[in-house]
């Protein structure tokens, strides 16, 4: 397991790229799926999940539908154009991070 | 594995016990949990486990809530959410307060339409003569003369001295002059009827190289170059030549002068301080050629080279005064004169210039090429439009703060539960920003539909130029700060209460607090009262001039105008018209008792010889022997003009002022004045053609100037002047005369067009200008006035309603209506009286101010002031009185019984 702490700056970095490469999925399935690629060691919490999606949807970097379920609504997020163009940005500039921490920490990365 | 509808309702209703409400945010939840549980169950785990396992991992209902509030702060920074939710609250605020609402919306659009129609008026004052683009180095030359007892400021200069200029001065680029002779009759051909032309001038070939004038057909270079030609406008150029090449064509002017077209322009647009029709090339004129100093007859207008200081230049005038005019006026008045020693004994000829641009509104002399505007309208329109602005703003704030007793619960209960102060501003700002948006809507739908009568009234052409983008803009932006500035007092005053104070309703805030809603009110009654006394003042003016004994007779004549056009038939047209038994007497003379331009020439005593001191200038008036009888003037001693005197062609018959003048005590009839009766071929008095006159009578002083002027000297000749006919009428119906005068002159001038006015008619022209001044200053105050009761009306109306309960409880007592009455209206009355306090000696000012200008002027007694405070009380009170005694008349039990 993860300290949330250490979660907190990634959080729209993972769901941004689970969301490219998924295309729409709901919130639900997203911290699923996080915790799938993870094996288990990201329990994505639910209470920094969905402040976040709302705030990437006021960006205007995720778009939203909702479809009836029964009695239940739900609400499927998917990539606008916008957030397209930024999640490979985003990702490598993760990436750049990574490799920074692994020079001021001294360890070797893998 | 699925849930079971009865699982789903029983989450959905845990979820809303735990707080989970948020829009959107709630349905999310729902499927979420929904979702896990689902999953959990699969694992082989209880509903209610599961659920509780799901909960567990939000961090139960703490948690969840938090995370809801989180959610909420991410959609509160998104800006249109904000607005939206302001702009929501504020539109139910307003509907739910549909009187006050109203009241304010009617109140501030009137204030800003009336606003926006002045401002366009005094845009369209300010354009004047901008059009032309070289207006900055443009200047008239004017012209002071102090002498004999006479002043004159002149919009003209001698003929020769435009040239002069241009000779003497590098300074000077190029002149122009402009010279008028009245009206012409204008035809294409000798079978056309005759069309009165009004707008004619007589000009030099210079005039389009200075003044921005488009020509569209013919060269302006050479266009008025040679005699006989002329230039037209477009409007002329279709009037006469439809669908014809006006270049080229001729215009039989006066029917004796046939003119050739040698240019047509653009007409030129009303904010000028000169529009012409017709321009006639100057060196068809012989008099443009006088090399005679001491005559000013021309309009003089210079255009100075790029980069001159005319201050500068202006003081090298005086020189010119010297070199040229001294020679000839010591020849006039006999070797001794120089100029030095006639400036010394207090005289003045003086030669000034004026920026093109500042003739329209800063120029009010003799013989200006058109009536011009008057800068004080201006600023006094200017000051009316804030002033009403400012009326409205106050109603605005007043009723907003008014309201704030009911609004005060509202506060305390948003604080408490966690409203910043700034957001209450801001939801206050919305709300006044909203009504300022409706006003201003509003407010352009009343100017649009008020400005043609306001064009009726002051006879121009405004519109709103609803097509320019950058009106839009300053619309929007005087929205946004009359909004601001009338929101920002009442949301900084709502928003500083405090909550426990408020919500324990110690704060009372009635009609008791305030000193500024005290004042504000006092000052709109102020403004009002002012306006009601500048109204009457302006109209009482207006009825003592119209009601003024003149000393001729104004009501009941006709005037029919270019007389000339009858040629030979002038006399029998006259006696024709005299057959009607409707008409009592005619006159035919070009001079009429109402003022127009006209010139004085100099008299002394018969045997001395003229000096500075002797000198009387005496306007000579041609007139026939039914003058008199025909404009009803009194004789004071001796006869008037008669048939059966042959030698009255050398007579004069003088009038008070000119006898006090010669300073004829005793019997003047039979004294004899003399003067020159020829001029020089250049123009200068003939010093050998001195002839005198026989006074045989003096007729007692009248008014033939406006009566902001006094009686000056004035003598009648026996002579002919065909400028007009006039009859004396004693008839019901003025139009069968009209309709039997004009058949009369039909058959005697034919082709000649008709032109008639009623002599009172043309005194009233005088004071055209005072009575749009009456007119416009009524209109305004009404409105100031309307907005002000708007505003009381609904301040009385919350009074009321807040005292509801303490007039139940008197009532209750034993109180009786009447007393109810005057508690509500005793401290609206005390405002006013202090607002009239402060009004009467500002207004004092203000009329006596005004009135300097005239030499007869009516008293304004104490009693329009008292009358002005008492007009404004009554309506104050009739506004209140409605509200008071409903609110007294209520039935205490209604009253004390809710809530």
């Amino acid at each position: 397991m993860h300290s949330t702490e250490l979660l907190k700056g990634t959080l729209q970095t993972i769901i941004l790229k689970i969301l490219a490469d998924h295309g729409k999925m709901y919130g639900y399935e997203i911290t699923q799926r996080v915790k799938e690629l993870s094996l288990g060691s990201i329990l994505l919490t639910e209470g920094a999940l969905y402040p976040t999606l709302h705030r990437l949807e006021a960006e205007g970097l995720l778009t939203t539908e909702t479809i009836m379920i029964g009695k239940r609504v739900r609400k499927y997020y998917s990539l606008t154009s916008q957030g397209k163009d930024s999640v490979k940005a985003r990702v490598s500039e993760f990436v750049n991070f990574i490799r920074t921490m692994g020079n001021v920490l001294q360890v070797e990365m893998v | 594995m699925k849930l079971s509808e009865e699982h789903i309702t029983y989450i959905i209703k845990d979820l809303n016990y735990r707080g989970i409400v948020l829009d959107g945010f709630q349905d999310e939840m729902i499927d979420h949990i929904c979702s896990g549980v689902e999953e959990e169950m699969q694992n082989g785990k209880r509903f209610i486990d599961a659920y509780h396992d799901i909960l567990k991992a939000f961090g139960n209902t703490a948690g969840i809530r938090e995370t809801q509030k989180q959610t909420l702060n991410v959609e509160y920074q998104k800006t249109k959410y904000m607005l939206r939710n302001y702009m929501k609250i504020a539109l139910r605020n307003l509907a739910k307060q549909r009187f006050y609402t109203f009241i304010n919306v009617a109140g501030l659009a009137i204030g800003v339409a009336a606003c926006l129609v002045i401002v366009l008026f005094v845009m369209n004052e300010l354009s004047y003569d901008k059009h032309h683009e070289k207006y900055s180095r443009i200047y008239r030359v004017n012209g002071e003369i102090k002498f004999g007892g006479n002043h004159w400021r002149l919009a003209v200069a001698p003929a020769p001295l435009a040239e002069t200029l241009l000779n003497e001065y590098p300074e000077v680029k190029s002149s122009v002059r402009f010279r008028s002779k009245g009206s012409y009759l204008v035809k294409r051909n000798e079978e056309a009827d005759n069309i009165k032309e009004n707008n004619v001038m007589w000009v030099d070939s210079t005039f389009f190289k200075i003044f921005t004038v488009p020509v569209l057909q013919g060269n302006p270079d050479s266009a008025l170059k040679d005699p006989n030609t002329v230039a037209i406008s477009k409007k002329i150029a279709d009037k006469f030549f439809v669908n014809e090449n006006a270049l080229g064509q001729t215009l039989i002017m006066d029917n004796k002068w046939p003119m050739k077209v040698t240019a047509v322009y653009e007409t030129m647009p009303e904010t000028g301080h000169f529009v012409f029709d017709i321009l006639i090339s100057m060196s068809g004129l012989e008099e443009a050629k006088s090399t005679n100093f001491l005559s000013n007859n021309f309009n003089t207008y210079v255009l100075l080279k790029e980069g001159v200081d005319a201050r500068a230049f202006e003081t090298k005038l005086p020189g010119l005064v010297i070199k040229y005019m001294g020679p000839q006026a010591a020849e006039f008045l006999g070797g001794e004169f120089t100029m030095e020693k006639f400036m010394a004994s207090g005289n003045k000829l003086e030669y000034t210039l004026m920026p093109l641009a500042d003739i329209h509104l800063h120029s009010d002399l003799a013989v200006e090429v058109r009536a011009n505007g008057n800068i004080i309208y201006v600023y006094l329109f200017s000051a009316i439009a804030l002033f009403i602005l400012v009326i409205a703003c106050i109603n605005f704030m007043n009723l907003s703060t008014a309201r704030s007793a009911n609004r005060a619960k509202e506060v305390g209960i948003r604080k408490v539960m966690g409203s910043f102060r700034s957001h209450l501003v801001r939801q206050f700002l919305m709300e006044s920003v909203l009504l300022s948006l409706f006003s201003f809507v509003l407010a352009i739908g009343i100017a649009y539909m008020f400005i043609p009568l306001f064009n009726d009234m002051t006879q121009k052409e405004l519109a709103l130029p609803l097509s320019a983008w950058s009106f839009y803009g300053i619309i929007f932006i005087a929205m946004l700060v009359v909004g601001v500035l009338a929101g920002l007092y009442p949301s900084f005053f709502l928003s500083a209460f405090k909550p426990v104070n408020v919500l324990k309703g110690r704060v009372s805030l009635g009609m008791k607090s305030g000193l500024i809603r005290s004042s504000l009110v006092v000052f709109q009654f102020v403004i009002s009262i002012f306006l009601i006394i500048g109204t009457i003042t302006v109209n009482r003016q207006l009825n003592y001039i119209q009601n003024k004994k003149l000393g001729f007779r104004k009501d009941q004549v006709i005037v029919i105008q270019d007389a000339y056009a009858l040629q030979d038939n002038l006399n029998a047209f006259k006696e024709e018209v005299l057959k009607n038994s409707f008409v009592q007497s005619g006159t035919v003379s070009g001079y009429l008792p109402v003022a127009s331009w006209r010139s004085d020439d100099t008299h002394w005593p018969e045997g001395s010889q003229p000096t500075q001191e002797n000198m009387v200038g005496l306007q000579s008036w041609d007139v026939d022997q039914d003058y008199l009888k025909t404009f009803g003037m009194k004789m004071k001693e001796g006869r008037f003009f008669s048939k059966e005197f042959l030698s009255d062609s050398l007579a004069v018959v003088l009038n008070e002022s000119a006898i006090k003048n010669f300073g004829f005590t005793e019997n003047p009839v039979g004294k004899k004045i003399s003067t020159y009766s020829d001029n020089n071929p250049d123009g200068t008095p003939d010093v050998n053609s001195i002839r005198s006159y026989e006074i045989i009578g003096v007729v007692e002083d009248f008014h033939f100037e406006s009566l902001k002027q006094n009686i000056s000297p004035l003598g009648f000749y026996l002579g002919e002047s065909d400028g007009s006919v006039s009859f004396s009428l004693q008839a019901k119906n003025t139009n069968d005369v009209v309709k039997t005068i004009e058949k009369i002159w039909k058959s005697m001038a034919p082709g000649q067009p008709f032109q008639y006015s009623f002599l009172d008619e043309d005194f009233n022209r005088m004071y055209n200008n005072e009575q749009r001044l009456g007119k416009t200053f009524a209109v305004f105050a009404g409105l100031a006035i309307v907005i002000a009761c708007l505003g009381l009306f609904a301040l009385t109306a919350f009074t009321a309603e807040q005292r509801t309960k303490e007039i139940g409880i008197r009532k209750v007592l034993g109180a009786s209506v009447n007393s109810i009455v005057v508690l509500l209206s005793k401290e609206f009355g005390k405002l006013i009286i202090i607002a009239f306090i402060l009004a009467a000696p500002l207004s004092w000012l203000a009329v006596n101010w005004w009135l300097k200008d005239y030499i007869y002027k009516v008293e304004i007694g104490l009693f329009v002031y008292l009358l002005a405070g008492m007009i404004s009380f009554l309506i104050a009170w009739i506004t209140m009185g409605y509200q008071s005694i409903r609110a007294a008349r209520n039935n205490p039990v209604d009253s004390l019984r809710s809530e």
